[in-house]
């Protein structure tokens, strides 16, 4: 078995370390003795979905911005959206998350038009929601851990569910207790820190989805996760003291 | 001056509590009298350090040439680099009538602190050492650093500027102000063997085409060139021509001033301080010293704490590197793949306000570089409140399990680090640091920060 995970604009989206949820999801397959092939996506670069299992998309700084938007534009996004609604499963960071909704639109009322590719927008606050939180996440089975950094409010269309629910820290938007975007395969979270090594069961999630979709089934045999658990364990501690 | 009384008052209470009080004294003193650090500095010549990595060093550096000149001066050495902390080191070294007793200043100032500093400090030089992402929670991006360092610069119409030719960044400061500039650069690669790492500025800070590079140092730091609108890295006023040796103790390059080639000897190890050093030659240029001369104090000047600082605990070398950053981390992993004697790691991760408390920048450090090393490097220990977090970053970097040791507790840590009886090399972050070395001195002896 293997999986290639297509990893969006490696060049710009690379703030917060990010690039470590591409880094678990390698090693948490090829622990398993599973092939795991990463293909980078940079600026400029055609982007094929045909034979790609998973995409990965982190956050990146407002300099770039444009440079990306100019590049995203088009043909990309149209593969993007027709990976998604065909169930390629997608991992989406911060500002990959806010690109994955409908616009942006900055407190001072100018509006700047993303892909679309799920039925939510963000607008831009003058507070900074900056943090460790902390979220329930049904489908993971499990609190999930990490650090929040965004200006973006996110808010939800009724085209979109949340990948779970507040219990420390702002989330989506610091009023309707959501965090992140949950959509055919796409799971989208503000969640840096970086997301994946210290949730090994959303990582694993996701891993048996992009197997389960290519392969029909998928058994992930489980891992010891001494370290993961110890990592996540310190953080849902700390936060549930507060 | 109630507020002199008052900040000097604050300082040594707080000493005498055995803590070491730097900012709260300023702070005090600040509340009393808001234009205080105007009042004190206002006849001392001032020079300012800043800057994302290398503001101590570079400050110790020209601190050793300023002595070896015979200035009178004073440092801010404990590192207070706000505002307050500021206030607070000009106020101590200054009479109760508010004169200072020294001719000279030399500050490091937090590149965010400087567009506060620079209202009331109208310095002689700004030294601008680079901009690399930091501390997001703090500072944000790049740019946004940049633009600070920018109304610092704009504060300052008597300073002469010293840039660092080679970050595109520094460089753009140029382009909005009329001081007279002072570019300063290393005009060759300084690592035989790179690794490909993020780069900051992959950009054009003008007009956002993608920048080509003749070579690259490190992070983003190189020969940039736009090749739509033309913004390139400008000829160094003082560079660095040749990088004849870099080992573990020291490097030995020759600068470049005009046609004048000058020799010397940097007194610490790692790729970095070779830009440091340059920096500090930029300095002394800036302030009319004998270049030969300020040449020779890169030497023997007394590095700051927790860089390169060295230790002998239990007959072992303990030595401690502070990191912060990406581009720093990266760079002195760069210094430790030189080695090829075996040796002991110790990384301490605190998320402290002053460590930043986002500690995601781990994963993009590249420490598979060390996985790479093999049995060169022996263990590996993880402290600090986010050891667990650390430990993990080294589990998915490709170490074994077995090779890894969680310890919290810096006494232990100190113990079980050196009882292989090989050299260590510690890697804490900033509070890290302080509390590190503050069971180093209880235990073993040594100094304390603020003394």
């Amino acid at each position: 078995m293997e999986l290639n995970i297509y990893h969006l604009y490696p060049d710009v989206l690379n703030l917060y370390g990010d690039r470590g949820n591409v880094l678990c999801m390698q090693r948490r397959l090829e622990w398993r003795g599973i092939q795991a092939n990463v293909v980078n996506v940079p600026i400029g670069e055609k982007f094929t979905a045909k034979d790609c299992d998973l995409i990965f998309i982190g956050g990146g700084q407002d300099f770039e911005q444009a440079v990306l938007l100019d590049d995203l534009k088009g043909a990309k996004t149209a593969e993007l959206k027709a990976a998604i609604e065909d169930g390629v499963p997608v991992l989406a960071i911060c500002g990959g998350y806010q690109m994955l909704g409908q616009y942006y639109k900055t407190w001072d009322g100018q509006q700047c038009d993303f892909t679309g590719a799920l039925d939510l927008y963000t607008v831009g606050s003058e507070q900074r929601m900056i943090g460790n939180y902390m979220f329930t996440c049904e489908e993971a089975g499990c609190n999930i851990v990490g650090f929040e950094n965004h200006s973006g409010k996110t808010y939800l269309g009724s085209g979109v569910r949340p990948l779970g629910k507040i219990l420390e820290g702002y989330g989506n938007n610091g009023e309707d207790g959501t965090e992140g975007a949950r959509y055919k395969n796409v799971f989208a979270s503000y969640s840096h820190g970086c997301l994946l090594p210290k949730n090994p069961k959303l990582a694993d999630l996701l891993l048996k989805t992009a197997l389960e979709r290519k392969y029909g089934e998928a058994v992930l045999p489980p891992l010891a996760d001494e370290f993961e658990t110890a990592a996540h364990n310190y953080m849902e501690a700390r936060l549930s003291r507060k | 001056m109630t507020a002199v009384l008052a900040c000097k008052l604050c300082r040594t209470l707080i000493r005498l509590l055995g803590r070491g009080g730097t900012d709260f004294p300023g702070r005090v003193a600040l509340k009393l009298c808001p234009n205080l650090l105007g009042e004190l500095a206002k006849n001392v010549t001032t020079v300012i350090v800043t800057g994302t990595n290398g503001k101590t060093t570079t400050s110790r550096m020209i601190e050793q040439s300023w002595q070896d000149a015979g200035i009178s001066y004073f440092a801010n050495k404990s590192g207070a680099n706000l505002l307050s902390g500021v206030t607070a080191e000009f106020a101590v070294h200054s009479s109760l009538t508010g004169r200072c007793r020294y001719s000279h200043a030399l500050i490091e100032a937090d590149e965010a602190a400087l567009k506060f500093i620079s209202k009331y400090v109208d310095a002689k030089v700004i030294v601008f050492t680079n901009v690399f992402r930091d501390q997001l929670d703090r500072y944000g991006e790049v740019t946004h650093t940049l633009e600070k360092l920018r109304i610092g610069a704009q504060n300052s119409p008597n300073a002469v500027l010293c840039l660092n030719a080679d970050d595109s960044l520094i460089t753009s400061l140029h382009d909005d102000v009329p001081n007279p500039v002072l570019f300063y650069g290393v005009n060759t690669p300084i690592y035989e063997t790179r690794v490909t790492e993020v780069s900051d500025a992959p950009y054009c800070i003008r007009c956002k085409s993608e920048y080509e590079y003749d070579f690259v140092t490190y992070g983003h730091l190189g020969g940039y060139r736009c090749p739509h609108c033309g913004y390139a890295r400008p000829k160094p006023d003082i560079c660095v021509c040749k990088v004849v040796l870099s080992d573990e103790e020291h490097s030995e390059v020759v600068f470049r001033d005009g046609e004048t080639e000058i020799p010397a000897t940097v007194n610490l190890p790692g790729g970095y301080n070779i830009y440091n050093a340059c920096a500090a030659m930029a300095a002394a240029k800036a302030m009319g010293l004998e270049l030969s001369k300020a040449a020779q104090s890169l030497s023997r000047f007394a590095c700051g704490f927790g860089r390169m600082e060295k230790f002998e605990i239990n007959g072992t070398d303990v030595r401690m590197i502070l990191i912060k950053n990406p581009a720093g981390c990266n760079q002195v992993l760069s210094f430790l793949t030189q080695r090829k004697e075996p040796f002991v790691f110790a990384a301490c991760l605190n998320d402290r306000t002053q460590d930043g408390r986002d500690v995601s920048w781990i994963w993009d450090v590249s420490f598979e570089r060390l996985v790479d090393m093999g049995d060169t490097l022996s263990e590996v220990y993880l402290s600090g409140t986010r050891a667990e977090d650390m430990a993990l970053r080294f589990l998915y970097a490709g170490f074994p399990k077995e090779k890894l040791h969680v310890q919290k507790d810096y006494g232990r840590l100190m113990e079980q680090a050196t009882a292989h009886k090989l050299p260590v090399f510690v890697m804490p972050t900033y509070t890290a640091m302080l509390a590190l070395r503050g069971t180093i001195s209880k235990t073993y002896g040594y100094k304390q920060f603020w003394e």
